[in-house]
């Protein structure tokens, strides 16, 4: 156990070596500039869950979430852009990079699936929707990339998502919409459930 | 090969921490286990275990709770309007145990600070680095006279979830139909600044379809309470606030809604003005700090004054109190404002045992009222500290009600937030 | 062992927590930090914290060969589909997309993303980086660079006029981006014969002239990538606008990369002559041959066909009339079979240069020999520093002398800006053709001088044929003092070898040696030669009324070649009898003065002067030594002729020597 740790710590290359000895020298500084990327993270938890995996299924999971999407939707709640109930009013205590540090922390976090019950064969039907009309966006079966998360994500919360989308309380993002709309054309009116419940099938 | 070693770092470490000028405790540095001993199995004493564990699983983390289960005050309204159990708000410390946090079911008796010890009624000392304090609060039971701990068995103050929460929920539903429930609003500051109206809210929705011509009357001493405004928007749309059949009605300070003593043979309650007779009352005392702050020194008045850099208490080193029972002003008592209380003391025990500076603390709060079956309504606030005051502020811009034009589809949407984050807020701070 | 265990630990686990600590803080600073044992976000790089984009991903959408064309927002149809193993094959096989498409860092594209590219830096950059690597991998990047400066130099690389916010051109509008081959490869050669077609993009309608060319027929039709596409004559990156000089001189050189023959012919002619100056207003290839339309001869609608080529010369020579199609524009004096009588004159030229120069060029040097031979035996003739020259003979009346000093002037003039011409591919002719005011000015200067020249030949012939009718009773056309050449002549001739190999004495001459009778009539045939060739020349079209055109083309010749031996001969052989000689070093201003020395003149000619000593007519020509200022001004002139002349005799033996047939 030890021996296999310190092999780890072999590993660390020369330049992290310097990285932290230059650290160490300015430790006072640095920590107390600002809240730390974790520190500010951390108070998400009691609505995202613990590093970002919810537990809440009207709250959508952030761990593992794309840095850049991540600050895109802070920016927007900032500047009220995009619709919501809450997030707004929270945006707006943070600078950007105070936001950008929460980015960073999420990022890194794994992201736990949300523990949620599917119906195996709306998903399997999901799954052929999301290939043919999803899957260059939301790549890899919708896991954490640049086009959000949807791969594991709460089924209730990806609901209020397309509902927001749909009824106009939120602007689809570019190209969406064709491909949204193509997909209830051809998978009719269980298409966005089946969809759903594939995405929720990802666990 | 290229690498520090150990000598290097610790001689590093310790020229860092001299530099800084905290001398801080070096002889933790080679310490195998700091230990941690944390009185209260609240938000903030679980959140702090938690958290201590998850930063630095090489910390040994002892929690001291009297009861052997944990049940949450928020969302224990629901238990009264019967859309929940008392059992879907109780929860057991094994998660905590699962993140290596030791259980101790006990008493705390007093803590020493001087020799770092925490006694407990069971005749236990446990020797600490840093002890966590978070009680939550006590009531001042001489507030209303005739009010004491023997009366509160048949007069709930259901202020702390548990057996009382079900006492006066079964007195609501053995109510006659037409009666009255009067419920006593304690002064500021008190925990759960908007739970005496949500409480009033879930009560009124239980009578709506069970005793539709009960009334609820809210006895209040102050002007103004919590999100006021939106709670009034509310009661109008659901339970025909501001007309002559309203279900729910709030007296007001100015209204003599000040209670000052209870006559419990025949339930009725002297306000300044007027006497109230109900078929149920619900007194919410005023409140302090719990028991044990005021056994361990550690209050100044009715509150715990902290450094809230670090919620280490002003008036003992090495002890840090956390959630209600402090006196973190501007933040509200809320169990959400001591889930993120908890993380900043949290963090600056590590950083103390590191000889380092604590960083800079940042907070938030969010806190859900349901008003009704597809009624919800939030208040959250982003909070940084202002140093130079040592008050906890609310950036500016940020933060903020529910807006009072939301949309139906939007206040039904904020009841399953308030739910997501009832199951959140509970998996962070022990699951 | 539990010890160390717990040590080991309390290390690992303190610098676990620093770096939990430190990295947030860094990474609000816009890095990701180096973080140990933190997951990195897949998809981004873990030292800039800046988003991988993966050419798969790209593919993912650009590589679907179901879905080849997008439509924008606006409705319009954009093609998205890119060929990835066309990439792979090419040089930027190894590159990713965005390390091109730098603008592009999200995907999906928040915005429809415009192709944003430039290639100049990253090619410099790695040139630059690796420009030493003993690999030679990147040994091409020099010639990309180099070929990036010449486009940043181009009339492509210009604002355009519809939109000053783009150039005209730039890289890839012309270089395929994703299938740029390596040399030697196949998607170069198809790139060759795809090249008329990629600038017929924006340049249709030479495109359209070009497909009826025989290139654009042999490229196009027949795939024949050895026949010229568009960058063989306009270059591929160094592209000027066709109107500058710059382009036109470019287009002309290029053309004979293939057409050598056809160059180095042109060369030899006036036109060409001028256009290797640097100047452009002669006639260039593409004056007859056409440009985009170019075909053979025999084509009735080509430039040169018979039927439409004097059209063509009518542009500059507008009174050209028929005998101008008889002008070889290419004629070759080298090839005997087609040219023989261009030929013929050549030969006859070259070995009358040959011979004239050899003779005089050995006579010189035994001459010398001799002179240095005898000097150190103290023989010859000495200067007596005890009895220096006082009394002096007339040789030169005044008449003679100006227009012998014209003469030399004239003649000079004639030589430098005629062999400016000559060796136009020297650096001196394009220097002295600037300083003169180009090649019209040269041209008029050169006709100036011409006239004059045979204004001064005329006048002198009409002055000695007056002066022997003046003393025709008298006149002695075989006499002592007469120019015409005798058996003397040609005995002092085998006695001056005699003496120059040390096997006899030096003979005694009458008024006039037999080199300065040679050097007296030399330029009779001389101004018959370059007089009448350069009247054929003087004014081309009057010329044409009664003479074929081949005539420019053997006047031409015989024009240069004589001149060429007239120059050579008089600024060294010349120079050496009449100057340089020991006896004579470093001049005689004889000439100037119209005085000799008395001992010198004695010592030159003493046969005349022992005829004027027995006739006593001596008297009659003796003069007091020239005025101290007439023998400095007469020194200073010949000083001056001297340089001169010898400078336009380094001139034209450099052109000689690099000449480059």
């Amino acid at each position: 156990m030890g021996a296999e740790n310190m092999n780890r710590n072999e590993t660390m290359s020369k330049k992290v070596r310097n990285l932290l000895l230059a650290m160490l020298v300015q430790v006072p500084a640095v920590v107390l500039a600002d809240p730390t990327g974790q520190a500010l993270a951390f108070t998400c938890a009691g609505c995202h869950g613990t590093d970002g995996s919810s537990v809440g299924p009207s709250s959508p999971s952030i761990a593992a979430m794309d840095p850049e999407v991540f600050i895109d939707a802070m920016q927007a709640y900032k500047r009220d852009e995009r619709n919501s109930t809450i997030m707004n009013r929270i945006a707006k205590g943070y600078r950007d990079e105070q936001i950008k540090g929460m980015a960073w922390y999420f990022a890194k976090q794994k992201m736990a699936p949300a523990p949620q019950a599917f119906d195996p064969k709306l998903a399997e039907a999901g799954a052929k929707l999301h290939e043919k009309y999803c899957e260059k966006c939301h790549e890899k079966g919708g896991r954490p990339g640049d086009a959000g998360t949807l791969a594991g994500q709460w089924m209730p919360y990806l609901n209020f998502t397309m509902e927001d989308f749909m009824s106009g309380h939120r602007d689809y993002p570019r190209k969406m919409k064709r491909k949204v709309d193509a997909a209830v054309e051809a998978g009719g009116d269980e298409a966005l459930r089946a969809l759903l419940h594939y995405y929720a099938s990802k666990q | 090969m290229n690498k520090i070693n150990r000598r290097d770092f610790i001689r590093l470490a310790v020229g860092t921490t001299l530099a800084g000028g905290t001398l801080g405790f070096p002889g933790l540095l080679l310490a195998a286990s700091p230990k941690v001993v944390v009185v209260g199995g609240g938000v903030g004493g679980c959140t702090a275990a938690k958290y201590l564990r998850k930063l630095d699983p090489r910390i040994e983390v002892t929690l001291i709770e009297t009861k052997n289960a944990y049940t949450s005050c928020f969302m224990s309204n629901e238990v009264l309007s019967g859309d929940r159990t008392l059992a879907s708000i109780t929860f057991d410390y094994e998660g905590l145990k699962r993140h290596g946090v030791k259980i101790v079911i006990d008493r705390v008796s007093a803590i020493d600070p001087v020799n770092r010890q925490v006694a407990t009624e069971g005749g236990e000392r446990f020797g600490y680095d840093a002890c966590v304090v978070s009680p939550g609060v006590d009531f001042k039971w001489e507030a209303i006279e005739g009010y004491d701990v023997e009366v509160a068995e048949e007069i709930p103050h259901a202020w702390f979830a548990g057996p009382q929460t079900s006492l006066l929920r079964r007195q609501i539903e053995s109510m006659p139909e037409g009666g009255t429930v009067a419920i006593v609003a304690p002064p500021d500051p008190f925990k759960c600044p908007p739970g005496p109206y949500e409480r009033a809210s879930q009560i009124a929705m239980y009578c709506k379809h069970h005793k539709p011509r009960a009334k609820i009357l809210i006895l209040d001493p102050k002007e103004a309470f919590s999100k006021q405004g939106l709670f009034r928007q509310g009661w109008t749309q659901l339970y025909g606030f501001g007309t002559d059949n309203s279900m729910i009605e709030w007296i007001g300070g100015a209204g003599g809604g000040k209670v000052e003593s209870l006559d419990p043979s025949t339930r009725t309650l002297q306000a300044e003005v007027e006497a109230f007779k109900a078929d149920v009352i619900n007194i919410i005392p005023p409140q302090k700090a719990g028991k044990v702050a005021f056994t361990s020194d550690l209050v100044d008045g009715d509150w715990c004054p902290v450094n809230k850099m670090t919620f280490e208490s002003s008036r003992h080193p090495n002890v840090y109190v956390l959630g209600d029972a402090s006196n973190a002003a501007k933040m509200p008592k809320s169990a959400y404002a001591a889930n993120t209380q908890a993380k900043v003391a949290a963090a600056a025990i590590i950083a103390r045992f590191n000889g380092q500076d604590p960083g800079d603390p940042t907070f938030t709060n969010t806190c859900y009222s349901i008003l009704g079956e597809e009624h919800g309504i939030s208040v959250a606030a982003v909070y940084a500290l202002d140093k130079g005051t040592n008050t906890i502020e609310p950036v500016k811009e940020s933060g903020g009600l529910s807006p009072m034009d939301a949309s139906p589809a939007q206040r039904k949407r904020e009841v399953t937030y308030a739910h997501s984050w009832f199951q959140n807020l509970i998996s962070d701070m022990m699951g | 062992m539990s010890n160390s265990l717990s040590r080991h630990l309390a290390w690992l686990f303190m610098s676990a927590l620093l770096l939990i600590c430190i990295a947030p803080a860094q990474s609000t600073e816009g890095g990701v930090g180096m973080v140990l044992g933190e997951r990195i976000p897949e998809g981004f790089d873990p030292e800039t914290g800046k988003r991988i984009i993966s050419n798969e991903r790209c593919l993912t959408c650009h590589g679907d060969e179901a879905v080849k064309t997008d439509v924008r927002d606006d409705g319009r149809k954009v093609k998205i589909f890119v060929h990835s193993k066309q990439i792979q094959a090419s040089v930027h096989g190894e590159q990713e997309c965005t390390s091109c498409h730098a603008t592009i860092d999200r995907v999906p594209h928040r915005e429809a993303p415009q192709v944003i590219v430039g290639c100049i830096e990253c090619h410099k950059e790695t040139w630059d980086k690796h420009k030493d690597d003993p690999d030679g991998k990147h040994e091409r990047l020099k010639v990309v660079n180099e070929q990036a400066d010449n486009f940043m130099q181009s009339i492509h690389a210009q604002p355009s006029k519809q939109d000053q916010s783009r150039t005209n051109a730039t890289c890839y509008d012309c270089h395929e981006a994703h299938n740029i081959g390596e040399l030697g490869s196949i998607q170069r050669k198809e790139k060759r014969l795809k090249n008329p077609e990629v600038c017929g993009r924006c340049h249709e309608k030479q495109l359209a002239d070009y497909r009826t060319s025989d290139h654009g027929k042999a490229v196009l039709e027949k795939g024949d990538s050895k026949s010229a596409v568009c960058s063989d004559c306009h270059t591929t990156h160094a592209i000027d606008a066709p109107e500058t000089d710059k382009a036109k001189l470019a287009i002309t050189k290029n053309c004979g990369d293939c057409h050598k023959d056809a160059q180095r012919t042109y060369f030899a002619s006036y036109h060409g002559q001028v256009h290797r100056l640097g100047y452009t207003n002669t006639a260039k290839c593409h004056d007859c041959h056409g440009s985009h339309k170019i075909k053979g001869p025999k084509d009735p609608t080509s430039e040169i066909h018979a039927n439409n080529r004097l059209e063509n010369c009518r542009v500059c020579h507008k009174e050209a009339n028929e005998n101008f199609l008889t002008f070889w524009p290419h004629g070759d004096a080298n090839d005997g079979e087609k040219y023989p009588g261009l030929w013929t004159f050549k030969i006859f030229m070259q070995i009358l240069i040959f011979s004239v120069m050899a003779f005089f060029w050995v006579h010189v040097v035994l001459w010398l020999y001799r002179e240095v031979k005898d000097r150190m035996e103290d023989k010859g003739f000495i200067e007596d520093l005890d009895h220096p020259d006082v009394v002096y003979f007339r040789r030169f009346p005044a008449v003679w002398r100006w227009i012998h000093g014209l003469f030399a002037i004239a003649t000079m003039t004639l030589i430098l800006t005629g062999t400016t011409l000559l060796f136009s591919h020297t650096g001196w002719a394009k220097a002295v053709v600037v300083f003169l005011g180009g090649t019209e000015m040269e041209g008029i200067i050169h006709r100036t001088a011409a006239v004059i020249w045979l204004g001064i030949f005329l006048a002198h012939l009409f002055i000695a044929v007056g002066n022997i009718w003046r003393k025709r009773d008298t006149f002695k056309w075989f006499g002592s003092t007469s120019m015409l050449p005798n058996m003397k002549d040609m005995r002092d001739l085998r006695d001056m070898f005699k003496w120059f190999l040390g096997r006899g004495p030096r003979p005694e001459f009458s008024q006039w040696t037999y080199w300065q009778k040679f050097d007296y009539w030399a330029p009779f045939w001389g101004a018959t030669i370059i007089g009448t060739s350069g009247l054929l020349l003087f004014v081309p079209e009057a010329t044409a009324i009664i003479l074929p055109g081949w005539m420019f083309n053997i006047a031409t010749l015989v024009h240069a070649e004589e001149a060429l031996l007239a120059a050579i001969f008089l600024n060294s052989v010349h120079f050496f009898n009449v100057h340089f000689r020991p006896e004579r070093f470093p001049m005689s201003t004889t000439i100037f003065t119209g005085k000799i020395p008395i001992e010198e003149f004695k010592h030159d000619h003493r046969l005349e002067y022992e005829r004027l000593v027995e006739s006593g007519e001596l008297e009659k020509h003796l003069v007091r030594r020239p005025s101290r200022r007439a023998d400095l001004a007469a020194s200073f002139i010949t000083t001056v002729l001297i340089m001169t002349g010898l400078a336009l005799l380094s001139l034209v033996l450099i052109g000689l020597m690099t000449s480059p047939s």
